[in-house]
């Protein structure tokens, strides 16, 4: 009920782990301080990779959500995964804000301004809680499945305006630092090291974190599935005596 | 450290959250086996 085989989930938690101890070090102590944020730009190799990890997180629901979508390919492990994704998804883009925040105290002077990239962002984070809210509307899995299915679609369309929004708008949020327009990398040496790294970790961290919450959706369904079949029971057991046992019924009776 | 109050604020909130939301997964992992198991 996992998605990776239980020895491959291990080596991966631990290998996230590690990852996560060498970005602390590097984004900590080994990248050198920016020449114009100071230290405050050590809140990157945070933010940037958990931004990225929402991106990935919501593009996974959508495609997930297409396969289930499309009569080929729909399995109810289309829309597990869909639903464990969009949680992920929303817990790493409530850090890509909180950080930012604190990023953007120091740099700009404010916690929050209502600029382009802040307010789509936040935007993107509702849309995404109202889809998990979505998940919790009792009905039957299908139905949920594809009311659901659609959600994750059109809320996905945030996730490109999000993307552009510093270069469709003039806005207080810096444009992109690892990929300009030009696709050309605007950042070098241990910092370059320490982003990529950061990126890497984060991923690793979504791999792991997304199995262990499939194998929770699954079992959450398995459980569902029981005590809607209990209920099912209960019910037949509950008509079948009032209605009287099938033998006793006299149809159109002659005495 | 320049703004170290930001810096470290923003490591220790990723850490917490990161830790909260694992340890929170494997809780409802562990009771949802358990009631597999009962059933």
């Amino acid at each position: 009920m996992t998605l990776l085989k239980p020895t491959v989930g291990r080596a991966l938690g631990w290998a996230t782990l590690a990852a996560l101890v060498v970005l602390a070090l590097f984004g900590l102590w080994g990248a050198p301080p920016d020449s114009v944020q100071s230290d405050a730009q050590r809140l990157m190799y945070l933010h940037v990779p958990a931004a990225w990890v929402a991106y990935l997180a919501f593009g996974v629901t959508a495609t997930c959500s297409a396969l289930w979508l499309w009569p080929r390919t729909r399995s109810p492990v289309w829309d597990r995964i869909a639903g464990a994704s969009a949680e992920l998804g929303v817990l790493f883009t409530a850090l890509t804000l909180v950080l930012g925040s604190l990023w953007g105290r120091p740099v700009w002077g404010v916690w929050w301004a209502w600029d382009a990239r802040l307010v789509t962002t936040a935007v993107l984070l509702f849309l995404y809680l109202g889809y998990l809210a979505l998940r919790r509307v009792p009905a039957a899995p299908d139905a949920r499945a594809k009311r659901c299915a659609i959600a994750a679609l059109v809320a996905f369309v945030d996730v490109p305006i999000v993307h552009f929004s510093v270069t469709w708008w003039r806005t207080l949020h810096q444009e992109a630092t690892v990929f300009d327009p030009e696709l050309k990398a605007n950042i070098h040496g241990v910092m370059a090291f320490t982003l990529w790294w950061g990126v890497l970790a984060f991923t690793l961290l979504y791999v792991y974190l997304l199995d262990r919450r499939y194998r929770l959706e699954a079992l959450e369904d398995d459980r569902d599935q029981r005590e809607l079949q209990r209920l099912i029971e209960e019910r037949i057991g509950a008509a079948v005596p009032a209605a009287g046992p099938p033998d006793k019924v006299t149809i159109g009776a002659t005495k | 450290m320049k703004f170290a109050e930001y810096v470290i604020a923003g490591w220790v909130v990723t850490g917490t959250v990161f830790l909260a939301y694992w340890l929170r997964l494997i809780q409802r992992t562990r009771r949802a086996e358990q009631l597999d198991r009962d059933a």
